[in-house]
């Protein structure tokens, strides 16, 4: 993996079209603003992470689904 | 014109050209930049989201607010403009289903819902991460004990 030591203000550029900006360190926080096109989805890593076990989960699902009467909706 | 897809699950499908999604940036963790929205059984309230390239690669979905009728889908401004929403427009919205053995074990990620919006060559989906805070990845369908 590349390190890059950056000061806040500065930029890091990848490719063409992606940039990040370092906007705030604030003890073991780090404030990054990224600049990316339409097609280039952003995601904080743990959300990604879990989206993508469902959406594989999801995907294992047999063709039968079981059809109604379904049990009640939890409660709101 | 339509387009054929054996389909491993259902198995031929005739899909109208109208009737595939275009999703710029596949599913997460999946892929795939085109799919259909299938109703196998009009009783039933999922439906599938089925690859029109990968004849093994369908997800069951549904309609969120069938079952919380107070589900809220927030995006960032950035994320809504990508999509083409702000105006009045309602898109159409679907969640991913775990589909377990047992109905009552079934549950949604409403975390990331698959948004549906107009595009210049006809429909685009993008699953995109809703920023409501309570947001559940898994969120049971059903009551427990139920």
């Amino acid at each position: 993996m590349l390190s890059i030591t950056r000061r806040v203000g500065e930029r890091i550029v990848i490719g063409d079209d992606i940039v990040l900006h370092v906007q705030e360190v604030s003890g073991s926080t780090v404030r990054i603003g990224i600049e990316a096109p339409k097609e280039t989805p952003v995601y904080r890593e743990e959300i990604w992470a879990a989206v993508k076990e469902e959406n594989a989960a999801a995907a294992r699902s047999a063709a039968e689904l079981p059809r109604g009467p379904l049990p009640p909706a939890p409660a709101q | 014109m339509s387009l054929t897809v054996e389909s491993t699950r259902f198995g031929t499908l005739e899909i109208e050209a109208d009737a595939v999604l275009s999703f710029p940036r596949g599913l997460i963790g999946l892929g795939g930049s085109r799919y259909t929205l299938l109703s196998t059984d009009a009783e039933s309230p999922f439906s599938w989201l089925h690859s029109v390239e990968d004849p093994d690669l369908a997800l069951p979905v549904t309609r969120p607010w069938q079952f919380f009728p107070d589900y809220e889908v927030v995006l960032g401004d950035a994320e809504a403009e990508t999509l083409g929403l702000g105006g009045d427009a309602t898109p159409d919205v679907w969640v991913t289903v775990r589909a377990t053995e047992r109905v009552e074990d079934f549950t949604v990620n409403l975390r990331a819902p698959i948004v549906v919006a107009a595009g210049a060559d006809g429909p685009e989906a993008y699953q995109v991460i809703n920023e409501a805070p309570d947001a559940d990845v898994r969120a049971p369908l059903f009551a427990p004990g139920s």
